[in-house]
C-alpha cells in the first residue's frame, strides 16, 4: 500500500500513481495523459482533444441514484442515497465504449475524497462538491434531501465534480482518485491510511496566521479579497434570483384563473362564447408553461452555485499561503533570536531582555562550562534552523509558483464557464419570451373572433 | 290614442308579450308583424326580425343593427339608422384637455367638451364648454329621471375608495377623462338619449349652474307617468326575454367581478415581481465591478434586466389605466340595468293589477278604462325602449370586450417583444471574444 511521505513538514507530495496490480495499467496512463490534453476544455467528459493522439478515452458518469438504508456509526438505521459511478474506456479505433468499472458511492465518500485532495494538493483550487443541503430554494422547490429533483440535480453535480477532477492536469493523476473510481470495497480504509487527517492544518492555526502574517504575497491578499467579494455577490444573486423565480411563478399561475372564468362566462354568451372558451384554454397553457421554464433555470442556478463554492476553494489556497508564510516568518524570527542569544553568550553582553538573563542575575552566574554547553546547543540549533529556513523558503516559493499557475488555469476556466452560463441564461429568457408571444398571439386571435 | 284593442308590439313577435293576451280582447291579438295600416303614433315603429326567437342573450342579434326606440317626440322624424360607422352621424362629442382649478373653497378638475353637430336642436354648428365631474353626475341623474325606460350608460366611480390614489395625478385624470368621453359618446350614439333636452344643455350652456337651478325640464309623458309608479305590485309573469336578460346580467356581473379580481391580482404579482427584478439587475453590476474579462458581459446582463423591468412597469401601468376601469364600468352598467329592469317589472305589475281589478268588476262588455290603457301603453313603450336598448347594449358589449381583451393580449405581446429584443441584443456581446485583460 502506497504511503504518503513520512516527513510532514515537507511540502506534501501526492501519493504517486502506481497501478497496484490493476490489470489495465494502460488505462492509468491514458487518464493522466489525455487529461493534460483536456486542460483547455471545460468539465465535459474527459474526451480527446484534436491534439491528443492517445489510444483510449475515458468516460466517467454518475448514472444512477438509489435510496438505501443501512446502519450508521452509532448502529442506528439511516436512509441515504447511493450513486452509481461508471467508468468507460473508449477505443479510439472503433469508438466503442467498454464499461471498465462500476461502483456505488454515497455523498460522504465524495466528501472524504475531496478532503483528502484538499490536504494533499493545497496549491490547487480543488473543484467543489454540489451543496450538501438545498439552499437558495424558491418556494416550489423542495429543501428536502430525499426529494427526487434534488437528488437528480445532485447526481449531475457529483458527475460534474468527477469530471472536473478528471480533467485537471494534476489531480487526475492521483491514485486515491483513481481508486475512488475503481475500488469499491476498502477504499475508505485506504484513504484513511494515508493519514491525511493528521496532516490537515487546524483551523485555529490558519486563522491565527491570517491575522499575524506580516508579508504575504500581495497577489494572494488581493485574491483572497476577490474570493470574499465573489462569494458575497453570488450569494446575493442566488437569493434574489430565488425570489424572482417565486414571483414569476405567481404571475403565471394566476393567469390560469382566467381559463376557468372565461369558460364559465362563455357558457352564458352566444357569439362571444367560442372565442372566450378557446382563449381560456391558452391562458391555461400559459399558466402551466412556467414549471418547465423555472426547472431549466435551476440549471443556471447550479452553475452559479458551483462558482460560489469554488470561491471557498480559492480562499483555501490563499489561507495555505498565509500559513506557510507565517510559518516562515516565525522560523526566521526564531532563528534570529537564537543567533542573538548565541552572540550574547559568546560576548557576554546582554542586549536583550531574557528570563534566563534575569534569573542568572538573581541566582548567580553560570559557570563557563555551562555557558559553553549552551552555546554549542544553540549553534546546533542555528545550523538546523538555517537549513530549515532555506527549505521553507524553497517550499514557499514552489508553492507560490504552482498555486499561481493553477489559479491562472482556474481563472480562464471560470471566465469561459460563466460566459457560457450567461449565454445559456439569455437563451432561456429568449425562449420564455417567444413562448409568451406565441400564447398571447393565440389568445388575441381567439379574442378577435369573439 | 285609438280606441281599438291594444295591439301587440310588432317587434316582439309572436312569442313573448303576446303569450299574455289581453283578457278583454275578443279574439286573439292581431299579429302586427310587419306593420299596421294605421300605426299608433305612440307605438313602436320597429323593424321586425321575423320569427326569430328573441330571447335576448342568445338572440343572435347582428351587432349594430338594433331597432331604434322612439317616444312621442320622434313622431315626425325619419327613422334614424343607428350606424356605428358614423356615416350618417350628425353629432360628434369629445372630452379632452383636463385642467386643474384652485379656488378658495376647493380644488377640482374641469374637462373641455367639444360638440360638432348639424342637428337643428343646436343653434351653432360647434360648441366648446368646460364641465366638471359633478356636472356629468347631474346629467346622468337627469337622464335617468327623464328617460327611465332607457339604459343610461354608467359614469366612472365618483369616489376613489382605494385611499392612496391621488385625485389629481396624471394617470387618474386621464383614466377618468377616457371614461367620461366614453360616457358622452354612448349617449351621442343613442337615438333617443342624444336628443334629450338636458344633454343638449349640458353640451351647450355657458352657465350650467343657472340652468340646474331652474325648475324641472320637460319630461315626456311616459317618463312622467313612470316616475309615479310606486311599486308594490306583484308581477304575474315576466316575459321570457326580460327574465333571461335578468339572469344573464346576474351571472355576467359575477364573472366580471371575478375577472376584475384576477386582473388586480395579476397586477399585484407583477408589481412584486418588478420589485425583485429591480434588485436583481444591479447585483450583476456589482459583480461586474469585481471582474476583468467578465465585466462587460455581466454589465450587459444587468442592463438587459433593467430594460425588462421598464417594460414590465409599462405593462402594469397600462393594465391599471386601461383594462381595469373598463371592467368596472361594465359592472356598474349591469347594476344600473338591473334597476331599470326592476322598474319595468313594476310597470308591468301595475298594469296587470289594474287589469285584474277591472276584470273582477265583471261587467258585460266592459269598456277598457282609460287609465288601464295608459298603463298598457306605458308598459309596452317601456318594453320596446328597453328591448331596443338591450340589443344595442349587447352589440356594444361584444365590441367593447373584444377590443378590451385584444388590447390586453396586445399589451402582453408588446411586453414580451421588448424583453425579447433586449435579450437577443445581448447575445453577441456575451459571445464576443475579449482580449486578454
Amino acid at each position: 500500500m502506497e504511503q504518503a511521505p513520512r516527513d510532514p513538514e515537507r511540502q506534501l507530495q501526492p501519493a504517486p500513481l502506481e497501478p497496484l496490480g490493476h490489470p489495465d495499467s494502460g488505462l492509468q496512463a491514458a487518464v493522466g495523459e489525455e487529461a493534460e490534453g483536456a486542460r483547455d476544455e471545460g468539465p465535459g467528459e474527459g474526451t480527446m482533444t484534436e491534439n491528443n493522439f492517445w489510444l483510449k478515452k475515458i468516460e466517467i458518469s454518475v448514472s444512477e441514484a438509489e435510496k438505501r438504508t443501512g446502519r450508521n456509526a452509532m448502529n442506528m438505521q439511516e436512509t441515504y442515497t447511493a450513486y452509481l459511478i461508471e467508468t468507460r474506456s473508449v477505443e479510439h479505433t472503433d469508438g466503442q465504449s467498454v464499461l471498465t468499472d462500476s461502483l456505488w458511492r454515497r455523498y460522504s465518500e465524495f466528501e472524504l475524497l475531496r478532503n483528502y485532495l484538499l490536504v494533499y494538493y493545497p496549491h490547487i483550487v480543488v473543484p467543489p462538491l454540489p451543496e450538501k443541503r438545498a439552499e437558495f430554494v424558491w418556494h416550489k422547490l423542495s429543501a428536502d434531501n430525499m426529494d427526487p429533483d434534488f437528488v437528480e440535480r445532485r447526481r449531475i453535480g457529483l458527475e460534474n465534480f468527477l469530471l472536473r477532477v478528471a480533467s485537471h492536469p494534476i489531480l487526475c493523476r492521483d491514485k486515491i482518485f483513481y481508486l475512488f473510481l475503481t475500488q469499491e470495497g476498502n477504499w475508505k480504509e485506504t484513504v484513511n491510511e494515508t493519514g491525511f487527517q493528521l496532516k490537515a492544518d487546524s483551523r485555529l492555526k490558519a486563522l491565527n496566521a491570517t491575522f499575524r502574517v506580516k508579508n504575504p504575497d500581495k497577489r494572494f491578499t488581493e485574491l483572497k479579497h476577490y474570493s470574499d467579494e465573489l462569494q458575497s455577490v453570488i450569494s446575493h444573486l442566488l437569493r434574489v434570483r430565488a425570489r424572482v423565480a417565486d414571483r414569476l411563478y405567481g404571475v403565471y399561475k394566476v393567469h390560469g384563473n382566467y381559463g376557468r372564468v372565461f369558460s364559465e362566462w362563455s357558457a352564458i354568451e352566444k357569439e362571444m362564447g367560442d372565442g372566450l372558451q378557446s382563449a381560456g384554454h391558452h391562458m391555461d397553457v400559459y399558466a402551466s408553461s412556467i414549471d418547465d421554464i423555472l426547472e431549466d433555470e435551476e440549471h443556471y442556478a447550479d452553475q452559479l452555485k458551483e462558482y460560489l463554492f469554488y470561491a471557498e476553494a480559492l480562499r483555501a489556497v490563499c489561507r495555505k499561503h498565509e500559513l506557510m508564510q507565517y510559518d516562515l516568518e516565525m522560523a526566521a524570527q526564531d532563528l534570529a533570536s537564537k543567533k542573538q542569544q548565541c552572540e550574547e553568550l559568546a560576548t557576554g553582553t546582554v542586549r536583550t531582555f531574557s528570563l534566563k538573563g534575569m534569573t542568572t542575575k538573581l541566582f548567580g552566574q553560570e559557570t563557563p562550562e555551562q555557558r559553553e554547553a549552551r552555546i554549542k546547543v544553540l549553534e546546533e540549533q542555528i545550523t538546523e534552523g538555517e537549513q530549515q529556513l532555506k527549505s521553507k523558503n524553497l517550499e514557499g516559493r514552489e508553492f507560490v509558483k504552482n498555486a499561481w499557475a493553477d489559479i491562472e488555469r482556474f481563472r480562464e476556466q471560470k471566465n469561459h464557464d460563466l460566459k457560457e452560463a450567461l449565454i445559456s441564461y439569455a437563451v432561456m429568457q429568449i425562449s420564455m419570451c417567444k413562448k409568451g408571444i406565441q400564447v398571447w398571439t393565440n389568445a388575441k386571435e381567439c379574442f378577435s373572433k369573439m | 290614442m285609438s280606441g281599438g284593442p291594444p295591439k301587440g308590439l310588432p317587434s316582439t313577435g309572436p312569442h313573448s308579450l303576446l303569450d299574455m293576451p289581453h283578457p278583454l280582447a275578443g279574439s286573439s291579438s292581431e299579429e302586427a308583424v310587419g306593420g299596421d295600416s294605421t300605426p299608433s303614433p305612440d307605438l313602436l315603429m320597429a323593424r321586425s326580425f321575423g320569427d326569430k326567437d328573441l330571447i335576448l342573450p342568445n338572440g343572435g342579434t347582428p351587432a349594430g343593427t338594433s331597432s331604434p326606440a322612439s317616444s312621442s317626440s320622434l313622431l315626425n322624424r325619419l327613422q334614424l339608422d343607428d350606424d356605428i360607422d358614423g356615416e350618417t352621424r350628425d353629432l360628434f362629442v369629445t372630452v379632452d384637455d383636463p385642467k386643474k382649478h384652485v379656488c378658495t373653497m376647493e380644488t377640482y378638475i374641469t374637462y373641455r367638451i367639444t360638440t360638432k353637430s348639424t342637428r337643428v336642436e343646436f343653434d351653432l354648428p360647434e360648441y366648446s364648454v368646460r364641465r366638471r365631474y359633478q356636472d356629468f353626475d347631474w346629467l346622468r341623474n337627469k337622464l335617468e329621471e327623464s328617460q327611465p325606460t332607457h339604459l343610461i350608460p354608467p359614469l366612472p366611480e365618483k369616489f376613489v375608495v382605494k385611499g392612496v390614489v391621488d385625485r389629481f395625478s396624471e394617470e387618474f385624470v386621464e383614466t377618468r377623462r377616457k371614461a367620461l368621453d366614453k360616457f358622452l359618446k354612448r349617449i351621442t350614439d343613442h337615438p333617443v338619449l342624444s336628443f334629450n333636452e338636458h344633454f343638449n344643455v349640458f353640451l351647450t350652456a355657458k352657465d350650467l349652474n343657472a340652468y340646474k337651478k331652474q325648475g324641472m325640464a320637460l319630461l315626456t309623458r311616459v317618463g312622467e307617468s313612470v316616475k309615479h309608479v310606486t311599486g308594490g305590485y306583484k308581477l304575474r309573469s315576466r316575459p321570457l326575454e326580460f327574465a333571461a336578460i335578468g339572469d344573464y346580467l346576474d351571472t355576467f356581473a359575477l364573472k366580471l367581478g371575478t375577472i376584475d379580481r384576477i386582473a388586480q391580482r395579476i397586477i399585484k404579482e407583477e408589481i412584486e415581481y418588478l420589485v425583485e427584478l429591480r434588485e436583481y439587475g444591479p447585483v450583476y453590476s456589482t459583480w461586474s465591478a469585481l471582474e476583468g474579462e467578465l465585466a462587460e458581459p455581466l454589465e450587459g446582463v444587468s442592463a438587459c434586466i433593467g430594460n425588462c423591468s421598464t417594460a414590465l412597469e409599462e405593462l402594469t401601468d397600462d393594465m391599471t389605466e386601461d383594462f381595469l376601469p373598463v371592467l368596472r364600468e361594465y359592472i356598474l352598467y349591469s347594476d344600473s340595468m338591473k334597476s331599470v329592469l326592476k322598474k319595468r317589472d313594476q310597470v308591468q305589475a301595475e298594469y296587470e293589477a289594474k287589469l285584474e281589478a277591472v276584470a273582477l268588476r265583471k261587467e258585460d262588455r266592459p269598456k277598457v278604462p282609460a287609465d288601464v290603457e295608459r298603463c298598457q301603453d306605458r308598459m309596452e313603450c317601456f318594453n320596446a325602449d328597453l328591448k331596443a336598448d338591450l340589443e344595442r347594449w349587447q352589440g356594444n358589449k361584444r365590441q367593447d370586450f373584444r377590443q378590451l381583451l385584444m388590447g390586453m393580449a396586445d399589451k402582453n405581446i408588446q411586453y414580451y417583444e421588448k424583453c425579447l429584443m433586449a435579450w437577443e441584443s445581448i447575445i453577441p456581446l456575451l459571445q464576443e471574444k475579449q482580449e486578454a485583460k
